[in-house]
């Protein structure tokens, strides 16, 4: 078996990190760029080349069709669900997606599991570089605040990247895990996880206990599309209007422009955490230069209504927790948004007191989740993260009304049982409707699954079938029904109602195993290829040598002929061929090899046996 | 105030089984006294079973909370990564119940619901609301207040007025609750002193009869107190 890392999945950068056996505390690993933050940006280029991570963020410039940034903001929903997003998103959705979004990356499409698996598999080799050893297992962190099917797509994308997913931990909870161990302290800790594309809120109770720490999650809350992402948004927003009204010019929301200026404010934006102004200048080619000062208080204005929609969660959270805000002992900050001067003040004035910074806002959740898959995988428990779920579970009952079965913050794992039965004569199947959410109808709420409970005709609520849903460690729905008139376990063949099936995600699967055989067949083609063009200039250099007529005619001959043979190879694709031919080659010359001791020839074939070696 | 007694209590009526892993003797414990293993939950089982605890309704929630952390420390998942597919789904089956029993149980009315509920005395999510005599006219009074202020915002007339008596009213229902809440608190002491001492069945059965006509009771009143809170609000 292989390492077990942390993975923080996030909507503008994902991050991997391990415990340290030595040292006992988490630590995040750079990539190959030297930052252990990875873009997460996914570019297919014109060979079907899949780039991930800083790479395809310089592609977002040059080639915006065959990339896709923000793909978080797609997990587990349907198009109908996102029509706003399509609006300010460069996304190039597939004509015929419905439940399953696909995302056109050039002349593929791909859905937003397999796109978040890239970004995995990405970070897993980075870990694998960095080990020298295989990754194989663990723990993802996904936002508080997501549903069922946000869920099971992060978990689909870690089984699509060959990763065993041993638990989805809420991303505020591994960063209050993360924080809970730098400080040590115990209390009421509210964590306000403001990121890229996604706001949460928890409030949690840090206990000592005889055996060890519990951090037990007393309510959560969030908004799945609220993020630095709007904030950059609102800025593109205006400086395309001005630019629209000074220049006349119109930007493609989804062209190559657009992508440059979005470039040019984020960067104005994370200057205006530190300074009181800066200074946007994009080039409009024949048309002159929009230059804008950007003060300090004007981009408070602009951003002052989205600061303030992390607010109504916040305080749905205190409520249901049944706290005040001056009764947490604690305020933690996690996320990249939380560098803005305005969010830290708002979330200061609102809970009375000065929030912890300390710990780098990128990198706690990473470091959480890697403290939390140790546990996992050693067994040696040193503390228990207790969650709940965000959202009220129920079922759909007469005239479209939802009955909770679970309500919202209930810890996890959580059930609930029902009863069914038949409501007219001979009806053989019923039909159960699961859904998430607060309203309380169930068009309002998010739709989970459907499936159907099959029973012998009889008269009407003779069948007796009691259904178990359980909502496991990971904030994730399992269905169990068992027919109590025969005591018999019930299959149940729930259709999800957004997402993959199990089959599909199979079929992914094996796909991507012939991928990355298909993948390892040209990188050992690509090498062959380039061994045998180095021995075949050697020796047509050595054949060319006047010494070389030293060796009989016969030898002669045959490695002319091993030269063809090559040669013919190497116009196949057959790597294993191409490997067989160099063989024979390098047997066919060894005793030229000999001959030319002295010369050119000999320092060339030993400088291939020493690259061999 | 209760004493919780220790985790793996025993609790009557729960048939003596035996450990799927070592054949020991089980009743109704989470864990096999003998290879430590953790059990099945047994069919039936209560709430109040799962923490050792008497089916009374007086419940210390310091002592419930402590008894809730060192049960989850032992049952959680977390503790199963590595153990066998059977063991994962007990662990699962055990931390789920103890979570939901920990939920129903805090609190004081869901308490009392789940013990009218397994006791067969209240049928599960079925609230019957009724309106307490005591209270008619004032429902009377308050529905008329509300269709006048409805009246009265459709027509975009004045409804300070109204709104200042409206709000006097549900001050008077919060009141009312506090009151049935007060009444209901009673009755569960009564409760607990008859299972202390062995009350006679019929003496059982007329108090659990008088709680679940408290409760339907409370359910009416604070549905119109959140009425009226709509009302108000909107």
């Amino acid at each position: 078996m292989g390492r077990v890392v942390g993975i923080d999945l996030g909507t503008t950068f994902s991050l991997i990190a391990y415990l340290d056996a030595q040292t006992g505390s988490p630590k995040c690993i750079p990539g190959p760029y030297g930052s252990t933050l990875c873009p997460s940006v996914v570019s297919v280029d014109r060979d079907g080349k899949v780039i991930v991570g800083e790479p395809a963020r310089a592609k977002l410039l040059t080639q915006p069709e065959r990339t896709i940034y923000s793909v978080k903001r797609l997990m587990g929903r349907g198009v109908a669900d996102v029509q706003d997003e399509l609006k300010i998103f460069p996304f190039r959705i597939d004509p015929g997606s419905d439940n399953v979004i696909r995302v056109r990356l050039g002349d593929k499409s791909f859905t937003a599991p397999e796109i978040s698996a890239y970004i995995l598999r990405e970070l897993k080799s980075w870990a694998e570089a960095y080990f020298n050893e295989p990754v194989d297992r663990a723990v993802i962190t996904v936002p508080a605040y997501f549903n069922d099917a946000q869920r099971q797509a992060t978990k689909d994308a870690g089984r699509l990247a060959g990763l065993e997913v041993l638990r989805l931990v809420n991303e505020p909870t591994a960063a209050a895990l993360a924080y809970g161990l730098h400080k040590q302290k115990r209390g009421h800790v509210a964590v306000y996880d403001f990121g890229g594309g996604t706001f949460d809120i928890s409030l949690l109770k840090l206990i000592s206990t005889n055996e060890g720490d519990i951090y037990q999650v007393l309510a959560t809350n969030g908004d799945t599309h609220l993020g630095g992402d709007d904030i950059d948004n609102a800025l593109l927003d205006l400086a395309r209007r001005e630019i629209r009204e000074k220049f006349g010019v119109e930007f493609d929301h989804r062209g190559e422009a657009i992508q440059t200026l979005r470039k040019s404010l984020i960067r104005a934006k994370h200057e205006l955490s530190s300074a009181q102004r800066t200074i946007v200048q994009y080039p409009l080619e024949s048309k002159g230069m929009y230059v804008r000062e950007i003060t300090r208080a004007e981009f408070e204005e602009l951003i002052r209504p989205i600061i303030a929609r992390t607010m109504a969660p916040v305080k749905m959270a205190l409520a249901d927790a049944k706290l005040a805000p001056q009764e947490m002992d604690e305020v933690v900050l996690v996320g990249g948004s939380t560098r803005i001067p305005l969010v830290r003040k708002t979330v200061g004035d609102y809970f009375q007191r000065a929030p912890h910074c300390e710990l780098d806002p990128d990198e706690v959740v990473a470091l959480g989740a890697a403290v939390q898959a140790d546990i996992l995988e050693t067994g040696v428990k040193t503390m228990l993260l207790l969650d709940v779920t965000p959202l009220s579970l129920g079922i759909e009952t007469m005239g479209g009304v939802i009955a909770k079965i679970i309500p919202r913050n209930s810890t996890i794992p959580a059930s609930a049982q029902e009863l069914f039965t038949t409501g007219v004569e001979n009806q053989t199947a019923i039909d159960v409707h699961v859904l998430q959410g607060e309203r309380e109808l169930a068009k309002d709420c998010r739709s989970l699954a459907r499936f159907q409970l099959k029973t012998p005709p009889g008269p009407a609520g003779l069948a007796r079938i009691e259904v178990k849903f359980l909502i496991d460690a990971n904030g994730i729905l399992q269905v169990a029904a068992r027919d109590l008139r025969t005591s018999e376990q019930h299959t149940v063949e729930v259709q999800p109602s957004y997402g993959l099936s199990d089959t599909e995600i199979e079929r992914m699967l094996e796909e991507s195993i012939e991928y990355a055989e298909q993948d390892f067949a040209e990188r050992q083609v690509i090498e062959a290829r380039t061994e045998a063009e180095t021995i075949l200039a050697a020796t047509d250099k050595a054949l060319a040598d006047p010494r070389s007529r030293e060796i009989s005619a016969a030898e002669r001959k045959a490695v002319a002929d091993s030269e063809a043979h090559l040669r013919a190879a190497l116009a196949g694709g057959d790597y294993k061929l191409m490997r067989t031919r160099i063989d024979e080659i390098n047997a066919a010359t060894a005793h030229l090899a000999e001959v030319l001791m002295n010369g050119a020839l000999q320092t060339a074939f030993e400088g291939k046996r020493l690259d061999d070696v | 105030m209760s004493v919780i007694r220790s985790q793996d209590a025993q609790t009557e009526g729960i048939p003596v089984t035996s450990c799927w892993n070592c054949r020991a003797a089980v009743t109704g414990a989470h864990f096999c006294a003998a290879c430590g293993k953790v059990q099945p939950l047994p069919a039936g089982a209560s709430y109040f079973a799962f923490f050792g605890l008497p089916q009374k309704l007086t419940i210390e929630p310091a002592s419930l909370e402590g008894q809730f952390h060192m049960l989850s420390w032992k049952l959680h998942p977390d503790n199963f990564v590595r153990a066998s597919e059977f063991e994962r789904n007990l662990s699962l089956e055990r931390s789920s119940q103890l979570n939901d029993a920990y939920r129903t149980l805090r609190d004081p009315i869901a308490r009392v619901e789940y013990l009218l509920e397994h006791l067969g005395v209240r049928k599960e999510g079925t609230t019957r609301q009724q309106a307490p005599p005591e209270l008619l006219e004032e429902v009377f009074e308050l529905n008329e207040s509300l269709d006048e202020l409805r009246d009265a915002r459709a027509a975009g007339g004045d409804v300070a007025a109204l709104q200042g008596r409206l709000e006097a009213a549900q001050q008077n229902f919060q009141e009312g609750l506090d009151d049935v809440d007060t009444e209901l608190a009673a009755l569960g002491r009564e409760w607990d002193a008859a299972v202390d001492f062995g009350g006679d069945e019929s003496k059982k059965q007329a108090l659990l009869a008088r709680m679940n006509e408290t409760l339907n009771r409370r359910a009416y009143i604070r549905n119109l107190v959140a009425g009226v809170a709509k009302e108000l609000g909107s």
